[in-house]
């Protein structure tokens, strides 16, 4: 259950900061090939992707408490960016079925 | 400077990240060392590599030895075992100044001393002190940083031109200096909070050393009035009778433990063992919680009798929380490896902001004649390549050096801060006389290193990885693992900048990411 939940953190803020990633025209570009994130779509993004990072501060204040639990999240959220930063740069591809998903929601 | 407030600061995160760059390199790269620095320790003496999973110990056994080892005019103390530091101690101030003599926390027989100051005598002090003891100079130069550190981070968000629209990106198929300020932007921007609040919080733990007129100000009977009141210590004289006999140390521990709600004690220490004003401190482990406390109780030494129970106010508390975060003493291995992780994130913030400083001026420093490149860059290579080859050789030595060698005098911790040192400042000349292409002799020769270390401590220990980890011996595998996984990076960067360096070479314009540059 603790392990679990420590990978659910990591997890939910490495999508939370995909998706926020996914709302910018140059990585919707780079994953989609299309020129902007439709307004409306970038918007729902982002919104979704604050949402996952406010998921995971939870989730780590349940599992470790207000002292821990807040030192967890916020260097997750450091780790987990640059996870985002180095896989757009290196290994875009494993976030295409993510903006596929996106993507279709789009139409 | 500039002529707009953006200007004026992007001189000053210049200029200053400059100057004090090196300085913040040693001091982030002891630091992150220090995220592990009882795991350091255990490896580097192996006497200590013992396995304890929080068994209750009792400690009433070790009173007659600790009374014997002890001068009865100074306090002695028992330092309980936790899992990363799995051995008992007794503390106590010999001949010698400070010593420690080791048990084992099962059995409680004498366990052989620890050689090597290793991570918590020498990575820990150089991390707050860098060694330089002589007018708390060392500790004026990292507190010094600190500050910078904090004028870097606010001065480099505000000349960062798109911090949202560049939040994610890092370029690698454009010139290397860009390659090089995506990198530096993006570890600046995204670990921005934890860099910040570690500068701030090691300025605050040294601010009584920085500040003193204000203990002196503000606290009757200035330092030890300021310890008193901030830490509400109780304290009573020697009265210089013959007392009676020491009591149950593990039932004044059994009352505060029920008190503090079951948590472990940490240290038990006896005041003016044998006079009739004896009294015992027992203080808890500070391994359960963020915030170091230090809200120990006190006991009569003969009675066993309640003589004062601390409680830490509200401000003190604040600066203990603060502390707590900044000693990473807690156990919790998940932040501990983020904090690994976030600590190797900054030391690649140093470097990229430095090599973007030669990369962005080396044409036009050529043109012009001048000389900065060059030796910035041979200051550069010596200042953080050489500080990792320092590490490397100081393990490589531990490994290497017979128990109780002496040399020219020195003990055997001596040697290995020796060799340390020496490492050091022969990168620095390295750097210089071979610039840019030192990187990759250094690259080499610190996998090399790695891979030797993890050798000598099979060969001289038989703590091989596999059987490390199967006599639940964590910390040995795991620095082993670290050290395999530092030898192919560096390999790796080694390959890609040697293969760069000879495509340029051949007019073959192609480039490589640089990542991994710090490891």
């Amino acid at each position: 259950m603790e392990a679990a939940l420590i990978v659910a953190v990591l997890a939910i803020c490495y999508l939370g900061f995909a998706l926020l990633a996914l709302s910018q025209d140059r990585h919707w570009l780079h994953l989609c090939g299309e020129r902007h994130c439709p307004p409306g779509i970038a918007g729902s993004l982002r919104v979704a992707g604050y949402a996952s990072l406010a998921a995971g501060l939870c989730l780590a204040l349940l599992r470790d408490g207000p002292g821990f639990g807040s030192l967890v999240w916020a260097t997750t959220l450091t780790v987990a960016s640059f996870a985002v930063v180095c896989t757009l740069t290196w290994r875009p591809h494993w976030l295409r079925p993510l903006a596929l998903v996106c993507q279709r929601h789009a139409r | 400077m500039g002529a707009t407030f953006r200007e004026s600061m992007g001189w000053l995160h210049t200029w200053s990240g400059l100057v004090v760059g090196l300085l913040l390199f040693a001091i982030f790269w002891t630091g992150t060392l220090c995220v592990f620095d009882r795991e350091i320790d255990r490896w580097m003496n192996p006497s200590t590599r013992l396995v304890y999973a929080g068994e209750p110990i009792a400690i009433d056994g070790l009173r007659e030895e600790a009374g014997r080892l002890s001068p009865r005019t100074a306090p002695w103390a028992i330092v309980l075992p936790t899992s990363r530091d799995p051995a008992l101690w007794i503390g106590y101030r010999g001949r010698g100044g400070f010593e420690r003599t080791l048990f084992d926390p099962l059995t409680l027989k004498p366990v052989a001393p620890a050689e090597s100051w290793a991570g918590t005598r020498f990575f820990f002090p150089f991390h707050h002190t860098l060694h330089l003891r002589m007018w708390n100079l060392g500790t004026w130069l990292t507190g010094l940083a600190g500050v910078a550190m904090m004028v870097l981070c606010i001065s480099g968000v505000i000349i960062h031109r798109k911090i949202f629209v560049d939040f994610f990106t890092l370029r690698r198929s454009r010139q290397p200096h860009r390659l090089l300020l995506d990198l530096h932007n993006t570890t600046g921007t995204l670990g921005f909070v934890f860099y910040f609040i570690m500068s701030f919080s090691g300025v605050t733990i040294l601010a009584s050393v920085y500040y003193p007129s204000g203990v002196w100000v503000a606290f009757e009977g200035g330092r030890s009035g300021y310890v008193r009141d901030t830490y509400d210590v109780f304290s009573r004289p020697r009265l210089n009778q013959p007392g009676p006999p020491l009591g149950s140390l593990d039932a004044m521990v059994a009352t505060a433990r029920e008190a503090w709600g079951g948590l472990n004690p940490g240290l038990v220490r006896v005041f003016h063992h044998g006079d009739r004003n004896s009294y015992v401190e027992v203080r808890p482990s500070i391994e359960a919680e963020v915030a170091m406390r230090t809200d120990p109780f006190f006991f009569d030494a003969a009675t066993g009798a309640v003589l004062y129970r601390t409680y830490i106010r509200e401000t003190s508390q604040v600066q203990q929380f603060l502390t707590g975060l900044h000693f990473a003493q807690f156990r919790h291995w998940t932040l501990r490896w983020l904090y690994f992780a976030l600590g190797l994130l900054g030391c690649v913030l140093i470097v990229t902001g430095l090599l973007f400083w030669i990369e962005s001026r080396r044409k036009a420093h050529a043109a012009a004649g001048w000389k900065g490149v060059g030796f910035v860059e041979g200051l550069t290579v010596g200042g953080t390549g050489g500080m990792v080859l320092a590490t490397l050789a100081f393990f490589v030595a531990n490994r290497l050096l017979p128990s109780g060698a002496t040399f020219m005098g020195g003990a055997r911790y001596e040697l290995e801060i020796w060799v340390f040192f020496a490492a050091w400042v022969l990168s620095f000349a390295h750097g210089w006389a071979r610039r840019g292409a030192a990187w990759i002799d250094q690259c080499w020769l610190a996998a090399g290193l790695c891979i030797l270390a993890v050798i000598l401590n099979a060969a001289t220990t038989g703590d091989h990885v596999l059987q490390a980890w199967t006599d639940g011996k964590l910390a040995v595998a795991g620095m082993d693992l670290v050290l395999l996984a530092g030898a192919f990076a560096a390999t790796v960067t080694a390959w890609r900048l040697q293969h760069r360096r000879q495509g340029a070479a051949s007019k073959q314009f192609r480039h490589h990411p640089l990542e991994g540059q710090s490891s």
